[in-house]
């Protein structure tokens, strides 16, 4: 395993969307992080950080782990040992710290998993009325704004079984976005679409990037990791491999792991 | 090259035995000629052979005296035999309704122990669905019988808190709450709180939609009730003027000639296919108003104006149903006259202690505290257990079906434990649990009529007494079978009301 903090900042230049980001405060701080299932090894160690307004291209073969360690990163898995740090509150068994996280942390899933029997407005909504304890017409009216931002305001009356995959998963950023998170997840967003559908949803995410929000993507699109991550990292049996600029990682990767991978997917 | 091919085959006459909407329409109308051909056939050779052997299938027994005494009930020693069948059918919706109320939260319970995190818990849950579901109800009626049967029997200053509570081989005694003359003037004031409550709740509601505060809406609604009734106990004299008006409704009801419900009865059932038709018709009626209705669509037009003009005909040809209708209708409300006529100073309701009378050697419970026989309690525990067992795998199954992802999605958005089975996991459940529940729900009111076997008198017993005296078997029967039928179609309508209302939309 390569600790990849030497292979870092200063050939940023070459790409567009490259900011420097050294300055900026660690929103996630991974340290060691392991998990098991039974007998099998899912995380293997994984030491990272992530800075604020960063942007963050997890890759790696299926199984690797990628799904499961930002599922670690808003408690959906329980980690079994090192620690994560999340926007300064460490995630433990304290209940309080779960919450805090989990309404600082928005979360995408492949499958959208929108809430089947609310209307679209209702499933973005739902948190800001409930957690935030938000009058209803305020939440309502922000829910509005955010389906305007990912495109789709006419489908608010409709039910998720009544929009297409991508808009669907467009309504699932929103309804993330409604708690205001200052991380957003992505599990796979585009892997359940059609490949039409693909380009709507990566444009959101787009767009997301360049206001600044703090992403961490997992996905297989290249040609959005090359484009707006500001760092990828490559990850294979728990382990990250290898990590850097898209500039470093697509045109002179070190490891031989990583050429095998970039050569059997470009 | 391809048009004029295609041209052809269209035009080419399709021949009847080919063509589907003739098959449809043969099929359909076979059908129903066989089936009512079926229906009056077996009606007439019935009617045949009781008469060759000289069967009576008059309900005249219902009017006539009976000697039968039952186990509790609103009359345990009925005069005649209608008022001893409809003590049967009371304490049959008694037993029926306490058991799907109380079913219904054990199975919940019982579910949810099945998922629950905790070893121990989960265990007992399933020890509890699979020992009572795998044992006969009637068994397990009989033990339950068979242990209550052994606690000591009643005698004179006994039970846990003697003149209040007696416990014995006899049943439970308790204090005995019940309407007395005010009552009806009281519902009057409470049923005015309860349109209070509606808006108030909405008031409540439109608060914590505006300000995000917690209202506790239907707590507010539930309390208005409360207060109506509250402050009903004391002011609902001021309804007595009631009783007149509805003595004059009875008097206009009495003086009507039987024309007037005829013409009644037509008109309604002729409006309600009028309407029914329009409405179907401009619900399929598309944007640029082009019609085009299915065959089958055309059958349910057929069919609602002909089931219509047999009602007219009935409503016609049969004098008596029409008279039959004034005549109850005129003593319904001279009943309600007779209900709100009472003096000022009647109270809605009233209590009585229980009582142990000694009659011969064999110290008893008299009329005046509330007694609920071992039988009653044994029945009880048998449907309510039984019933859970089945109800709890219902209720783990629909859990169970929401997928795993709409708990975590929920989680995501930082929705605590208690939120997410609220709004996103139980309203989801719901829907799967409630149709199999609605079957229980049957199952359960069915399984009432084992009550027989420990003497508890619902319905079937009493009745099974009453032919035994009268001979009546046939009749009695029908008045079983339409009983059950009819409560079991009130449930079914109740749960398809509430399918109907969480389907999920989709497309």
């Amino acid at each position: 395993m390569t600790d990849a903090t030497a292979a870092e900042p200063t050939d940023n230049q070459a790409m567009e969307q490259s900011r420097d980001l050294s300055g900026a405060r660690d929103m996630i701080a991974c340290e060691g992080v392991s998990k098991w299932y039974g007998d099998f090894q899912a995380l293997d160690g994984i030491t990272a950080t992530i800075k604020e307004q960063e942007v963050v291209v997890v890759l790696g073969p299926s199984g690797s782990g990628k799904s499961t360690w930002i599922r670690c990163i808003n408690r959906l898995e329980v980690h079994q040992e090192g620690r994560i740090v999340v926007d300064d509150v460490e995630l433990t068994n304290d209940l309080r710290n779960i919450e805090q996280v989990r309404s600082e942390v928005g979360m995408v899933f492949q499958l959208f998993n929108l809430f089947p029997h609310l209307k679209v407005i209702d499933n973005v909504s739902l948190a800001p009325i409930w957690v935030r304890k938000k009058p209803r017409a305020e939440a309502e009216e922000q829910a509005m704004a955010l389906l305007e931002r990912v495109g789709i305001p006419e489908q608010a009356h409709k039910y998720p079984g009544q929009l297409s995959g991508g808009q669907q998963q467009r309504v699932a950023i929103a309804r993330a976005l409604a708690m205001e998170p200052r991380i957003m997840l992505f599990d796979e967003p585009t892997s359940a679409l059609d490949p039409e559908m693909i380009k709507e949803v990566l444009d959101v995410m787009k767009v997301l990037a360049q206001s600044g929000m703090t992403m961490m993507v997992v996905t297989h699109e290249m040609g959005f990791a090359k484009e707006v991550a500001d760092r990828i990292i490559f990850m294979e049996e728990g382990q990250i491999v290898e990590q850097g600029t898209p500039q470093h990682f697509f045109e002179n990767p070190t490891e031989d792991r990583t050429k095998l991978f970039l050569s059997q997917i470009l | 090259m391809t048009a004029p091919t295609t041209q052809e085959r269209v035009s080419h006459r399709v021949p009847l035995w080919r063509d589907v909407v003739v098959l449809k329409w043969f099929t359909q109308v076979v059908l129903l000629v066989v089936v009512l051909g079926t229906m009056g056939f077996l009606a007439s050779q019935a009617g045949d052979n009781l008469r060759a052997r000289n069967i009576s299938t008059s309900f005249d027994f219902l009017e006539r005296p009976v000697d039968i005494q039952l186990s509790e009930g609103i009359d345990t020693h009925p005069d005649t035999g209608a008022r001893a069948l409809w003590t049967g059918m009371v304490n049959t919706l008694r037993m029926s309704i306490a058991g799907i109320f109380f079913a219904t939260i054990l199975g919940v319970v019982v579910g949810l122990a099945r998922l629950s995190d905790n070893w121990l818990v989960r265990r007992l849950g399933s020890m509890w669905v699979e020992t009572l579901r795998n044992i006969p109800l009637l068994v397990q009626m009989v033990f339950y019988f068979s242990v209550l049967t052994t606690l000591p029997r009643v005698g004179l200053g006994t039970g846990p808190i003697n003149g209040w509570l007696h416990v014995s081989n006899k049943g439970i005694s308790m204090p005995r709450v019940f309407i007395a003359d005010g009552f009806y003037q009281w519902l009057v004031v409470v049923l005015i709180g309860a349109v209070a409550a509606r808006f108030v709740r909405q008031h409540r509601q439109q608060i914590q939609d505006e300000t995000g505060a917690m209202t506790s809406p239907i707590l507010w609604g539930l309390g208005t009730v409360a207060l109506f009734g509250l402050v009903g106990l004391f002011v609902h004299p001021v309804f007595s003027w009631m009783g007149p008006v509805f003595g004059r409704i009875a008097d206009l009801l009495d003086s009507l000639p039987v024309i007037a419900p005829q013409l009644g009865f037509s008109a309604i059932a002729l409006g309600v296919a009028v309407t029914w038709i329009r409405r179907f018709l401009s619900a399929h009626r598309s944007a640029r108003g082009h019609l085009s209705l299915s065959d089958d669509d055309w059958f349910r037009i057929v069919f609602a104006a002909v089931a219509s003009l047999a009602v007219v005909f009935v409503a016609v040809r049969w004098t008596g149903l029409s008279a039959w209708t004034l005549d109850s209708g005129r003593d319904l409300f001279q009943v309600l006259a007779d209900k709100f006529d009472v003096d000022g100073a009647a109270r809605p309701f009233d209590a009585m202690r229980p009582d142990i009378i000694q009659k011969g050697m064999f110290p008893n419970y008299g009329k005046s505290g509330l007694t609920m026989s071992i039988g009653f309690a044994a029945v009880f525990f048998g449907v309510v257990f039984y019933t859970s067992a089945f109800i709890g795998e219902n209720v783990r199954g629909g859990i169970l079906a929401v997928p795993k992802g709409q708990s975590e999605a929920a989680k995501a958005v930082g929705l605590g434990r208690g939120q997410i089975l609220r709004h996103v996991v139980l309203p989801q459940a719901f829907r799967v649990i409630l149709p199999p529940t609605g079957n229980q729900y049957l199952n359960l009111l069915k399984n009432t009529s084992l009550a027989v076997a420990v003497g508890y008198s619902e319905l079937v017993q009493v009745g099974s007494t009453t032919y035994n005296q009268t001979g009546m078997t046939l009749p009695v029967v029908a008045i079983w079978m339409l009983f059950y039928l009819s409560c079991s179609l009130t449930i079914s309508v109740v749960v398809n009301w509430f399918n109907v209302r969480m389907r999920l939309v989709e497309r």
